[in-house]
């Protein structure tokens, strides 16, 4: 089991991915199929921006076995109002700063549960958001209980 | 046994001397893809992570990285011999030397014909706009630097389905220039066709391209060498002048030019040159951080070729130079026809079958063990042994950072006493160097 944390910092832009690259390379160096990390660097990344963009502050935790990657982020910040709005393509509550960088076109939740296996949200408003993202390697099936 | 060695390996024209070679850690330090060791004071080289960018050679200072090439002499094996010139090459003179007697001076020297590799470039760029259309839209790569071919073969393995899987303009002059004297009764054999190479990488590419695949191409002379050669006979004596008969566009002696191959297409197009900046392109639309980009030219050199490692002229007076001879012919075309590159039908339709670059393998060289639980085990106990290291990154262990020593350390290549703060820890030498570095720097105390 390997285990990392990432320290996620609200509002800066310019960093956002930092974690997801430290966490590709991992995967690489453990030989996990591509289509796999693709799947969890494009979520990962995702779930990065939506702290980086909505939160003030925030933790990734990375567990990987040798059967899948577990992603837990945690985050102070204004939560999520209606989680079911949240995850339809396009719906957004990014301000309009945040839209000029390019940044919350509403696709994020959208796209974090296309390329997860395994999702769950937790979000209490004005406290913050727990997101539990799980992905299977190739030829390690996700199991039926989940 | 780590995974590491079970590929075959790459040729590489890249060679280390040892006998000159003063272990300076000069070359280890900016390797892009840290394949460099310093074992028994001498630079090594790891076969399957070098991908021939040449970056090392042009920071040794003492030469001892040379880029093996074909003595000039087999040339003489051939009746016919063919110079494959790249435009970067005029490029080394000063303008006020003509191509014309710089030709006539290769033709001197033993040359039959000289052809330039810009030939292809109409023929490769129609192909690569037909292969974009008929596939799905995605962010392709051209194929042109093969040093960046390598490199994404071995560090980003899931890009290689972007990699336009079509031959480059090399390629395409060397098949037409052979079928042209084949066409006229010339015997296959006795054409010899050797390319004129701005650096190490393409005589790589030349002598291994693809797994199955055969060069067209006898041998490569390095650029620096011609250079001298057709420096010293116009010194000597005016050279005669050899009347060109090249069916060149502007565009085309700008291909090599970082831009060259962008300004062909339509959409979004990016050039990038410099290792440092494709590594982090590369990196980005890996993952999927760059979107909606319809065709990349990646170079290794900065200012592509025209800062090759070979090159002998400044790089911005050689930039200069071309763009000064695309203008010029761009004007001489005003008042003449051009005749078609290739005006034979059936050959025509015989180069278009022998286009595709077969299949591309990856050779990925980043899992650190032979399955998932070993390698989980050693990026266990690298992640501890890094943690104590002291992150300096001095490269007296022999390894380019400290990530990468403990790297080695965890594969068996090299063992934790190597690092010097770990054996300097005698209470004397610990309070001079404290001085400098800190105690926090030593291993456990």
């Amino acid at each position: 089991m390997i285990t990392e944390t990432f320290h996620i910092a609200g509002g800066n832009f310019s960093n956002a991915g930092e974690a997801s690259s430290r966490v590709k390379k991992i995967l690489k160096q453990l030989g996990v199929d591509q289509c796999s990390i693709k799947r969890t660097v494009v979520a990962m990344y995702e779930a990065e921006v939506n702290i980086v963009a909505h939160a003030w502050e925030g933790n990734m935790k990375v567990e990987i076995d040798s059967e899948k990657i577990r992603i837990t982020g945690t985050d102070k910040g204004p939560g999520i109002a209606d989680i079911e709005k949240a995850m339809q393509a396009g719906f957004s509550t990014a301000s309009q700063q945040v839209r000029e960088m390019g940044f919350g076109a509403g696709m994020g939740l959208p796209n974090i549960k296309n390329n997860t296996d395994f999702l769950d949200i937790k979000s209490t408003p004005g406290i913050g958001t727990t997101l539990i993202m799980i992905n299977y390697f190739a030829g390690h099936d996700k199991p039926k209980h989940t | 046994m780590t995974n590491q060695s079970t590929h075959s390996e790459f040729y590489h024209a890249l060679t280390i001397d040892s006998n000159m070679c003063t272990g300076c850690t000069n070359c280890m330090r900016v390797c892009p893809t840290e394949a460099i060791r310093i074992r028994q004071g001498k630079a090594v080289l790891n076969k399957n992570k070098c991908v021939d960018c040449g970056e090392c050679c042009r920071v040794c200072p003492v030469k001892a990285i040379y880029i093996k090439h074909d003595d000039f002499s087999e040339i003489l094996k051939y009746r016919y011999r063919i110079a494959l010139v790249p435009a970067v090459f005029i490029g080394q003179f000063s303008q006020q030397i003509r191509v014309s007697e710089i030709y006539a001076c290769m033709k001197e020297l033993g040359f039959t014909h000289i052809y330039e590799v810009e030939h292809g470039v109409g023929l490769v760029t129609e192909a690569y706009r037909n292969y974009m259309e008929q596939q799905a839209p995605k962010t392709y790569i051209s194929p042109f630097c093969p040093a960046v071919v390598r490199l994404i073969q071995v560090r980003f393995p899931s890009l290689i389905p972007n990699i336009i899987h079509i031959k480059v303009p090399l390629d395409f002059a060397a098949y037409t220039i052979i079928g042209r004297l084949c066409a006229a009764g010339i015997k296959r054999e006795e054409i010899g066709v050797f390319y004129l190479t701005p650096c190490a990488a393409k005589i790589a590419s030349v002598k291994s391209p693809v797994e199955g695949e055969k060069s067209e191409i006898a041998g490569v002379i390095n650029m620096d060498i011609m250079y001298n050669k057709v420096r010293q006979i116009l010194i000597n004596k005016p050279a005669a002048v050899d009347p060109i008969n090249h069916t060149l566009r502007g565009i085309d002696v700008l291909y090599g030019l970082s831009g060259g191959e962008a300004m062909h297409y339509a959409g979004r197009c990016f050039a990038i040159d410099g290792m440092k900046n494709v590594i982090e392109f590369l990196e980005q639309l890996e993952n999927d951080k760059i979107q909606d980009v319809d065709f990349i030219e990646l170079r290794a050199c900065d200012q592509s070729c025209a800062g090759g490692v070979l090159t002998s002229a400044n790089r911005f007076l050689a930039i200069e130079r071309l763009k000064n001879r695309a203008k010029h012919i761009d004007t001489l075309n005003k008042t003449r026809s051009l005749p078609s590159p290739c005006v034979n039908k059936q050959f025509l339709e015989s180069l278009k079958s022998n286009i595709d670059i077969p299949e591309i393998k990856p050779r990925n060289m980043l899992p650190i063990g032979n399955n998932m639980q070993e390698s989980m085990a050693l990026l266990e106990q690298m992640k501890q042994l890094e943690a104590s290291l002291p992150g300096v990154h001095c490269g007296l262990c022999g390894a380019p950072t400290c990530h990468a020593f403990a790297e080695d350390v965890v594969l068996g290549m090299a063992e934790t006493n190597d690092c010097v703060f770990n054996i300097r820890q005698d209470p004397k030498t610990m309070a001079a160097d404290s001085e400098i570095w800190g105690i926090d720097k030593y291993f456990e105390l």
